[in-house]
């Protein structure tokens, strides 16, 4: 909301200086987003509480700071309104409305005289309301004794128009001014109908199917929801109730007779329109959050009042049709509970005076709740927060409850921090990527048609197309990630990130999705950034493989990496060629790879060629960790080197664990130390160098018995991998 | 037999001596004229040859000889080793101005650092992190903290909904609700589940138009307290502790009324602007003052809503944006690039341009 602290100054004290004006807003809930301490008048741009409706007025606001420094609030003058017939039939059709009131005003006008047609006031007299158009015909007879009058200017004074335009509200047109001047004092919105463009009685009501209207700047007319609260004539829609009014029936340079409706309307009924047609007016704004009912009458007549000084003149009296009556809401207050929640020591005196200055009234038991804040207390904590308030949130006491025993980190939340910890020291930063994507990254990475992938859990109302579907695999976003760090220049990549994943599963608790924690890691470039001392050797699936064994190792977890699973999701994304499933006690719980170049392509990647890996994170929560400890041997073990020449594409793994399960149960270790990729006969294939470690702890192992296990390895290998391409290289 | 030339033994042993340029030299020298073939010993062997009166007189001038070679040649070879000494650290000079060459570590993500200290900070109050799901219930994102249906609050969070009317949580109260839901079945049990302390972090989504100081997606923190006895002054204690144990010590705090549906009374708390330190700069909006938690004691409607008795129990319920506090401390203005996959940004976070 905006206005000057000169303007509220009108309506309360306040401390002459800025600042601690300032601090005084803040400190009662009227938070202060924007001030201009040199400004005219020192304009203030204020933050108001979504539940507190009666703050949007300068009298809402000045009650508010009173609460607080105990002052007054000066209301503004005006003489209330004289109930009786009303000038203009009205049917309230709906309970939507509680309060509704119509006050008929002319400028006199010498020159000029406005007749209703004789069709209008037979369409209004045929109506079966029970009020009557009689007031109008006298009303033109008032018009004639005007002539005399000195000619009325029809507009606000200097004074007033100067303080709308300190709340920033632009002068229109005095009645318009005036509808808006008494809304942002009092907090009653209302609205003025030509009276001379309404046909027949005025019905509030629900709109019909396919209605429509033309709200105020609007070109075009719009189709209001079946079912809004709308006022109505009988040829048309004047006014969406409490949002808007409609072109049809505003006020301009030309009218002298305006009918005044204030209300009282439903919150959500305006809520609901407002939000249906996107507009959003002051008067929405004040309903939505629950006007003061009580409020009606002042409010026209204040809007009455400001019009009187500018030359215009009530017709007659008020017509109101209300069904509401103040319910008189007793809230119990227990003032020691009071102190006791507050940790205060006032006596019960001080209290009931404090709740006073907010317009509570004490009664047996509790305080009866004022018409303004009919929406916002129900319960004794509502008074206990305004008691605090009137103290200062600053200035009640403070302290802490007695604590027993700290807290310790959850399993997850210590299995994320060793991972990180792995990854991290790898040179891995961490990222954080969207939950959702858009439509074209299923298509990059071919995850369409029957693919497992190709079913997401859809957003339904996403204003940006980019967050169409919920993430239901993290291998796009990664990938994205080294795209987008491409398209700056930067190729090495080392990115991770712990998610979630979304999959569209109708036997899920919810019926709509499970959810999945996934950690995955990405990589491009070199295993680090090159530096003067020479290029480091590609960051590639094999270097991946790696980090994956250390992350195993930090956890004292059973995971390894395995042949690939032709079933697991994102493996057609990677190289066919270079890609291994992640396993945990023998289950797959993840995948690594190279992405698939025709994907990198995809992704519009020029130069990187991204490894990937990534693992369901709640399995390694989820299984225990256990690594037991060997004692390593007194005596170095023997070693001896083994050299096989492998065709391409059998796998050293395989070798090494034949080697494993056929040596004698002293052959400790077995490891690769070397590869030769060179051609034989034509064709390329790569010799592997095997050494075995033989335990030789008591030093009783002969060389003799140590070069036979080897020769019946050799035996072995060749016997069973021979045919496959495998044979000793000499 | 004649008598060794001992002298000219010596003065050939010194001019090659004199000759011997490095160790390998000296070793050389060492065998010619110290070894088993060299003259002296060959002298030595000589005195058997030699009368009864002679051989002690020249068995003490070859002795001595030899003690002198020895001496001569321990002596050299400590020139020579410190000449190579000299010469070898001269060669292996290294240019330490080039840069480091260890492999450089990553870093976690800001958010996760901020994660990490609030949780720390909220361990040592005995809070422990639960878990909750992102796709949602309205009942538990909305209704079951007073944010009835059309109720303006929930305007202040414009919702992401997926299909079968469930949503994407705007915030990580869900859990809170979740769990006095779940505590709420061990009460009814007869179980004493009191003290509630559990903490919730995680995304939070919201449908908005992205730009640079509004996203979509974000993070937030969130503790809940639960226990008889609970006041507004614990309320406070305990969010100052909380605000000072994450901004600083040395920090101010102030308490002032917000509103949010599930807290009666609600508190924002801010502390004084770490830049101005409360005068009032561009960073505060010169009000001197940076809010950073929201709070209040737990809605009666919402102990009610679980079946608790808002009369026997009391609760404080508090939260921060996480990506906002990320971004107060990183320094970063465009809170989107925390949430993009740059990693020039985060590298120079975490070790410069």
């Amino acid at each position: 909301m905006r206005l000057t602290l000169d303007v509220l100054r009108q309506f309360t004290d306040l401390p002459a200086d800025v600042r601690e004006a300032r601090i005084l807003l803040d400190e009662v809930g009227l938070e202060v987003k924007r001030i201009d301490p040199s400004g005219p008048g020192v304009p203030v741009t204020l933050e108001l509480l979504a539940n507190r409706g009666d703050h949007h007025c300068l009298t809402g606001l000045a009650r508010e700071v009173t609460g607080r420094t105990g002052g007054a609030v000066k209301f503004p003058e005006f003489t209330p309104l004289v109930v009786g017939d009303a000038p203009h039939p009205i049917r309230v059709q709906t309970p939507l409305c509680a309060v509704y009131s119509l006050t008929l005003l002319e400028l006199p006008r010498p020159a000029r005289q406005v007749v209703p047609s004789a069709a209008d006031l037979a369409a209004a007299l045929d109506g079966d309301d029970d009020l009557s158009l009689e007031d109008d015909v006298d009303l033109l007879e008032d018009d004639a004794d005007a002539d005399a009058a000195p000619a009325p200017t029809g507009s606000l004074s200097e004074a007033d128009r100067a303080r709308l335009e300190a709340c920033g509200l632009r002068p229109i047109h005095p009645v318009v001014d005036a509808t808006n001047l008494a809304n942002l004092e009092l907090g009653q919105p209302t609205h003025a109908f030509d009276a001379d463009k309404i046909k027949g009685p005025i019905t509030v009501r629900l709109s019909r199917a396919g209605e429509r209207c033309l709200p105020l700047f609007q070109t075009e007319r719009v189709e209001l929801p079946e079912g809004t609260l709308v006022i109505a004539d009988d040829e048309k829609i004047l006014a969406v109730a409490g949002v808007i009014g409609c072109e049809d029936s505003k006020t301009d340079e030309a009218t002298t007779r305006v009918l005044l409706e204030a209300a009282a309307f439903d919150p959500v009924a305006v809520r609901k329109a407002s939000r249906a047609l996107s507009i959003h007016t002051d008067s929405s704004a004040r309903f939505e959050r629950g006007s003061d009912f009580a409020a009606v009458l002042p409010g026209a007549s204040r809007v009455a009042g400001l019009l009187a000084d500018a030359g215009w003149s009530v017709k007659g009296t008020t017509g109101v049709v209300s069904s509401w009556s103040d319910p008189g809401r007793v809230v119990r207050f227990d003032a020691e509970a009071c102190r006791r929640f507050l940790g205060i020591d006032e006596d019960d005196l001080e209290l009931y005076t404090r709740l006073e200055r907010y317009g509570f009234e004490l009664v047996d038991h509790g305080v009866r709740v004022p018409t303004h804040r009919l929406w916002d207390i129900e319960y004794p904590a509502d008074l206990y927060e305004e008691i605090a308030k009137s103290i200062g949130y600053d200035n009640t006491p403070i302290g802490l409850p007695a604590i027993d025993m700290g807290g310790l980190p959850t399993h997850a939340e210590s299995v994320r921090d060793v991972v990180a910890d792995v990854l991290v020291g790898q040179g891995f930063y961490e990222v954080i990527t969207d939950g959702f994507h858009g439509r074209d990254l299923p298509e990059q990475l071919g995850f369409v048609g029957d693919h497992p992938l190709a079913a997401h859990v859809e957003t339904a109302n996403a204003i940006d197309r980019a967050y169409s579907l919920l993430k239901n695999e993290a291998l796009g976003a990664a990938i994205e990630g080294v795209a987008a760090n491409g398209r700056m220049k930067h190729d090495e990549v080392k990115a991770f990130e712990f998610t979630r994943t979304f999959h569209p599963d109708s036997a899920a608790p919810n019926g709509v999705c499970t959810e999945r924690n996934v950690l995955w890691a990405i990589a491009s470039g070199s295993e680090r950034a090159r530096t003067w001392a020479g290029t480091a050797r590609p960051a590639d699936a094999s270097w991946l493989k790696g980090v994956v064994e250390e992350i195993s190792l930090a956890l004292k977890l059973p995971l390894t990496v395995g042949a690939a699973d032709a079933s697991y999701p994102i493996g057609s994304a990677l190289h066919p060629g270079r890609q291994a499933s992640i396993l945990l006690s023998g289950r797959t719980v993840g995948a690594l790879g190279e992405v698939h170049p025709g994907v990198v392509a995809a992704f519009k990647i020029k130069r990187a060629r991204p490894v990937y890996f990534e693992i369901a994170l709640d399995t390694l929560v989820a299984e225990p960790a256990s690594k037991p400890f060997t004692e390593p041997p007194r005596v170095p073990p023997v070693e001896r080197d083994l050299a096989f020449t492998l065709a391409n594409g059998v796998e050293g793994g395989t070798v090494a664990a034949l080697l494993r399960a056929s040596g004698p149960t002293w052959l400790g270790r077995v490891a690769i130390v070397d590869l030769f990729a060179h051609e034989e006969d034509g064709r390329a294939v790569r010799t592997l160098t095997f050494r075995l470690f033989y335990d030789n702890e008591e030093g009783n192992r002969t060389a003799d018995e140590m070069n036979q296990a080897t020769e019946a390895l050799i035996a072995v290998v060749t016997d069973k991998l021979g045919a496959s391409g495998v044979k000793l290289r000499v | 037999m004649s008598k060794p030339d001992v002298e000219a033994m010596l003065a050939s042993f010194r001019a090659d001596l004199a000759a011997a340029a490095d160790l390998t030299a000296l070793d050389e020298v060492r065998r010619a004229h110290a070894g088993k073939a060299s003259p002296l010993k060959g002298a030595l062997k000589g005195l058997k040859a030699l009368s009864a009166e002679d051989k002690p007189v020249f068995a003490a001038v070859v002795n001595a000889a030899q003690e002198a070679v020895e001496a001569e040649l321990a002596s050299a070879k400590l020139t020579l080793e410190a000449a190579e000494l000299e010469r070898r650290l001269l060669s292996e000079w290294s240019d330490l101005t080039l840069p480091g060459v260890a492999t450089p570590r990553g870093a976690r993500h800001p958010v996760t650092q901020v994660e990490a200290r609030c949780m720390e900070v909220l361990r040592r109050l005995g809070f422990t992190l639960v878990d909750g799901p992102e796709v949602e219930h309205p009942f538990y994102n909305f209704d079951a903290l007073n944010i009835p249906e059309h109720h303006p609050a929930r305007d202040m969070q414009d919702t992401f909904w997926v299909s079968g009317g469930l949503l994407l949580r705007s915030h990580t109260t869900t859990v809170q609700a979740r769990v006095l839901e779940e505590r709420a079945k061990d009460l009814k049990a007869g179980k004493d589940v009191l003290p509630i302390r559990v903490a919730s972090m995680g995304r939070v989504y919201r449908n908005e138009a992205v730009d640079a100081t509004h996203l979509a997606m974000f993070h937030q923190f969130e503790g809940i307290w639960i226990d008889k006895g609970l006041t507004f002054a614990h309320l406070k204690g305990t969010l100052a502790f909380v605000a000072r144990a994450l901004f600083g010590e040395t920090r101010r705090v102030r308490f002032k009324p917000k509103f949010y549906p599930y807290t009666e009374p609600s508190v924002g708390v801010d502390v004084s602007c770490g830049v101005c330190d409360g005068a009032g700069c561009e960073a505060c909006h010169g009000a001197g003052w940076v809010t950073i938690l929201g709070a209040g004691m737990v809605h009666p409607k919402v102990f009610a809503q679980f079946g608790y008795d808002p009369d026997q129990v009391s609760g404080i319920a508090f939260g921060l944006g996480t990506t906002r506090m990320a971004a107060q401390t990183t320094g970063i203005t465009k809170i989107r690039s925390l949430y993009e996959p740059d990693l020039r940004t985060l590298s120079s976070l975490h070790r410069g341009l």
